[in-house]
């Protein structure tokens, strides 16, 4: 038999393209593919973070007419689904995150100390959340608690107990792995938490500048190999852009507390910052293509980031989050139809003048925060409250605001200066700790007869630490000289406030009759 | 940190303790704005153009604008 030329040469070339045929049917399918269906360089990894922040207790479908004027936006079941298809399309890429302040908002929420939020949390598999401000605002019992019943890890590396330990439960960071990459998720909790929250809820606590910390934290994370890394950070956009501009190696801020809805994501000095709304309203898609070996991020989402989560006919819903808003629901009724005191009298308002409930409120808001004078807008207080039990329903009818009480140092010409713009608004302040006397004959601005703080005449020079509520406080009413105080601190919201007095002090008996008296 | 900080809205410089809030800085601005946006009527918008919450936070300096909705 004859061989013809180059035969050998032929099989060789007639093998090899076989096997690399093999090899493409083989490795194909297994192939990273674009949007376009074509395949992706091997050395891209599609990660998605998913994100959100500040829901604030939002569990329930609720109308915001800036966002939808018709229909209702938000709910968990709903934003469940939206979670699942997005893992569905990235099942091994896929991070879900919250930038905090979760729980703290809403009746169905507080009223449990936020486990409704923490249940649908732990159900929803969230890979980390970071601590916000208004974790701390039901005291560190709570928080420890919310933290212990959390499945998922919670993240501050800004806030430490004395020893420079974290608070118990708390990690700094984490690091998560996915499709081999690991990834570094670090919490960063705002130091304005001082301003925001009743002092007696950090004691014990310092708040650490977020660029003093991180630094030495990215160093460790790529030491133990981490290849991205995620600020989840709970202090505003603008501090956030501060921090991408002063902090190096940071991939991507996954933000919250502005409740700033970025809906195309922001480049900062190198760092995609991020961050979803309020309220529960948006969840944020974040699509990255990422060169592990580069460790670089090489494109991301940068339009449209922000999906709105919508009830509207049609959309789907997650049955078992669905289940558990609903037996939460459920029990707000009884919650609320729940008896704290019994009222003496009926107890009743009036905004032009001193009444049984305005002096309530205002007692109540003296001995929360322990200040010596209180002073509290008649128009805040929007329902009377019977004779007979007092439930916790009935306090909400009555204070239906979310206000806080702030306290302040004012001197005694400046309470005398809101007295006299008292007098002539048509929701006149209502008082504790003070009693004042009106000549209503003399001119607008000289009608304060006289002021006596604690049975003694009040004076001019003297500071006396002043508590009112954060609408006041703002300058609300044309009251501006509560935006003179000095020494301020704010908490505890109003509602928690009259609740604990009155659980106190019942049967409530106030008789209003000479803390603001008038004449001629 | 100062106790104060200084926002602008619409352009006016209002004073603010510091924590305090969008809603704050519109109540400080105008009532009648703080109770549009609660009624939906008008949207908050911070420097960039992004929609800000009335619960948001506000950094000394920040900026913020009112717009009707449709």
């Amino acid at each position: 038999m004859q061989i013809p030329p180059n035969y050998g040469r032929r099989v060789l070339a007639s093998l090899t393209a076989r096997l690399l045929f093999l090899i493409l049917i083989v490795w194909l399918p297994a192939m990273p593919m674009t949007a376009s269906g074509a395949p992706a360089r091997q050395a891209e990894v599609d990660i998605t973070i998913l994100h959100v922040n500040d829901t604030h207790g939002h569990i329930i479908p609720h109308l915001d007419r800036s966002v939808d004027p018709e229909r209702p936006v938000g709910g968990a079941e709903y934003l469940a689904r939206m979670i699942e298809v997005e893992r569905t399309a990235n099942p091994k890429g896929t991070i879900l995150l919250s930038a905090g302040d979760m729980f703290q908002g809403t009746p169905v929420s507080n009223l449990f100390h936020g486990k409704p939020v923490v249940e649908i949390m732990n159900y929803l598999g969230f890979d980390a959340m970071a601590l916000g401000n208004h974790e701390f605002d039901w005291g560190q019992d709570v928080l420890q608690s919310i933290v212990s019943s959390a499945s998922f890890p919670v993240v501050s590396a800004n806030v430490f107990k004395s020893g420079g330990v974290c608070i118990r439960g708390v990690k700094p960071y984490v690091i998560l792995k996915k499709k081999g990459v690991r990834i570094a998720v670090i919490g960063i909790t705002t130091p304005e938490t001082f301003y925001t929250t009743k002092p007696g809820n950090l004691t014990g606590l310092t708040f650490a500048a977020p660029e003093k910390v991180l630094p030495a934290i990215i160093r460790r994370v790529r030491a133990q190999g981490a290849s991205m890394v995620i600020a989840l950070t709970h202090d505003g956009l603008d501090a956030d852009r501060e921090l991408a501009r002063n902090v190096r190696g940071i991939d991507v801020i996954v933000g919250g507390h502005s409740h700033t809805a970025i809906k195309d994501p922001v480049m900062e000095s190198g760092t995609v910052i991020v961050q979803a709304g309020s309220n529960g309203i948006y969840l944020g898609v974040l699509k990255i293509a990422f060169d592990p070996k580069k460790k670089k991020i090489l494109s991301y989402t940068r339009k449209d980031e922000l999906r709105v989560v919508s009830s509207a006919s049609g959309a789907q819903l997650d049955p078992n989050v669905a289940q558990i808003v609903d037996n939460y629901e459920a029990q707000v009724r009884g919650e609320f139809s729940k008896v704290i005191g019994t009222a003496a009298a009926d107890l009743t308002r009036d905004a032009t003048g001193e009444s049984d409930l305005g002096d309530l409120v205002a007692d109540a808001m003296r001995a929360a925060s322990g200040s010596q004078i209180a002073f509290q807008n008649g128009g805040g207080i929007r329902a009377d409250i019977p004779k007979g039990p007092i439930t916790v329903e009935e306090v909400f009818t009555a204070l239906p605001f979310d206000d806080d009480m702030v306290s302040m140092d004012l001197t005694g010409e400046q309470i005398k200066q809101l007295l006299e713009k008292s007098v002539l608004s048509e929701n006149i302040l209502q008082v504790s700790g003070i009693r004042v006397e009106y000549d209503l004959s003399k001119p607008a601005g000289a009608k304060v007869a006289s002021v006596a703080v604690a049975g003694k005449p009040m004076e001019a020079d003297a500071t006396y630490r002043v508590v009112t509520n954060d609408f006041l406080a703002s300058g609300g009413g044309r009251f501006n000289i509560f935006k003179k105080g000095r020494n301020v601190s704010v908490g505890p919201s109003l509602r928690e406030g009259l609740d604990d007095y009155i659980r106190r002090n019942s049967p409530i008996n106030v008789r209003a009759k000479n803390r603001i008296v008038f004449r001629n | 940190m100062k106790e104060n900080i200084v926002v602008y809205v619409n352009g006016r410089k209002i004073g603010l303790y510091r924590g305090m809030k969008v809603k704050h800085a519109l109540i400080a601005y105008d009532e009648s704005l703080y109770r549009a946006s609660l009624a939906g009527e008008i949207r908050v918008e911070d420097e960039n153009g992004f929609t800000v919450g009335v619960e948001g936070s506000l950094a000394d300096g920040a900026r913020i604008l009112t717009t009707p909705t449709a």
